[in-house]
């Protein structure tokens, strides 16, 4: 979004609400998360992913090779209602970067994996 | 020349998050909400249907420059029309970006949807214009006259007059594509036919279910917005007023309030 100025020192009118601020909680799972599949932890993985989701994580968990990649890169970010959407970028000091895009929602406490996609080869999720 | 570009076509940065409708549906579904767009009593409402606007505004702006660009031979006065309407829908873009910081919010906080690319999808450059103008533009008056409703309740006039200035804007561009359907399919029963088909599919489309209601019949709900507790419609009003300045017939305006989804071009 391009920078519209610091409204405090503007005239004119105020913002009437506050920006929505993540929970610091959805990132250390986001994080969690994407360490493990970088590290090729599968279990850590699983045990973030319900049932549902198992088969399209693993797919993406499998196609990510152990310690190819040592840093992680949250790309984009969008929310419905308590939900994140977030697209992860992971790079290594050699080939492409992987990119995938998945949803955390949070239950009973806990931050779990709802929906994933690989984006290699996409533009978007809107491609099908 | 390619005509119909598919959605994940269009130019977006690499930071936004960019979602077929199903996945939308779900996550919201997940959470035990309706899965359609956010509704009145939620707390994200006024946000939500900001950002919903917004991207309706950059996929308008994409969509008349891209009819421009695809049909080369439509007369010289359809061109500029769709020009003029690049240049509209990207200063409405702008203000619905600087409304958005107003109620706290930026563009990309909630994804980007396809269903309104979807209803570009016509090789006809009436039945383009049967959609987008007639179909999708008359959508906006509906919803803008709501949020002007509610920024009156509110006491806003920062969001009422704002939102005005663009629904003005929006009446001519329904006006432009009633123009346009007639003229080009002029001595051509069957092709204004096909348009007119087009535009009924984009109204049932955006009918959700019930249909439109009237103004007077519509249920409420009460919302806190800025400090104050409002109550605002519990579903999507038919902008009766400014349809007919956009030249929409009481008979359309009945057909779409009963959910028929039918809008016969006068």
């Amino acid at each position: 979004m391009p920078d519209l100025g610091e409204r405090g020192n503007v005239m004119g009118p105020q913002p009437i609400a506050p920006v929505v601020e993540p929970p610091a909680e959805m990132f250390a799972a986001a994080e969690r998360l994407l360490n493990a599949l970088m590290r090729g932890d599968n279990a850590t993985v699983e045990a973030m992913t319900p049932a549902h989701v198992r088969d399209e994580m693993m797919q993406i968990a499998n196609a990510i090779p152990a310690n190819k990649y040592d840093r992680f890169e949250l790309i984009g970010r969008a929310r419905v209602a308590h939900h994140y959407f977030l697209k992860a970028k992971l790079s290594g000091s050699t080939g492409e970067p992987f990119k995938f895009q998945f949803r955390l929602g949070p239950k009973d406490g806990e931050w779990t994996v709802r929906e994933a996609l690989d984006l290699s080869g996409r533009r978007s999720a809107w491609s099908r | 020349m390619e005509r119909m570009i598919p959605v994940d076509k269009l130019a977006r940065p690499e930071d936004h998050i960019l979602l077929p409708a199903n996945r939308t549906r779900n996550a919201r579904s997940e959470q035990g909400l309706s899965p359609g767009n956010a509704m009145p009593y939620e707390d994200d409402f006024l946000k939500s249907r900001m950002h919903g606007i917004c991207g309706g505004e950059f996929q308008a702006m994409e969509a008349a420059g891209r009819t421009l660009y695809d049909f080369p031979d439509a007369p010289w006065e359809f061109q500029l029309d769709m020009a003029r309407q690049v240049w509209d829908e990207s200063r409405h873009a702008e203000i619905y970006m600087k409304l958005l910081e107003y109620v706290g919010s930026y563009y990309g906080e909630f994804p980007e949807g396809e269903v309104l690319w979807s209803c570009t999808q016509a090789e006809d450059p009436a039945a383009r214009v049967a959609g987008i103008n007639r179909g999708l533009e008359g959508l906006a008056c509906d919803v803008f006259e709501q949020l002007i409703r509610i920024a009156q309740k509110m006491g806003d006039s920062v969001i009422e007059r704002s939102v005005d200035y663009v629904l003005a804007d929006e009446i001519t561009h329904v006006r432009m594509g009633s123009q346009w359907m007639r003229k080009l399919t002029e001595g051509d029963p069957a092709r204004f036919k096909r348009a007119q088909e087009f535009q009924d599919r984009i109204d049932e489309l955006f009918n959700f279910g019930p249909g439109r209601k009237r103004v007077e019949d519509v249920d409420h709900v009460k919302q806190r917005i800025d400090g104050k507790e409002i109550e605002i419609d519990n579903g999507l009003t038919i902008a009766r007023e400014a349809r007919l300045l956009a030249g929409f017939t009481e008979e359309e305006i009945d057909r779409l309030v009963k959910g028929f989804g039918k809008s016969a071009a006068y």
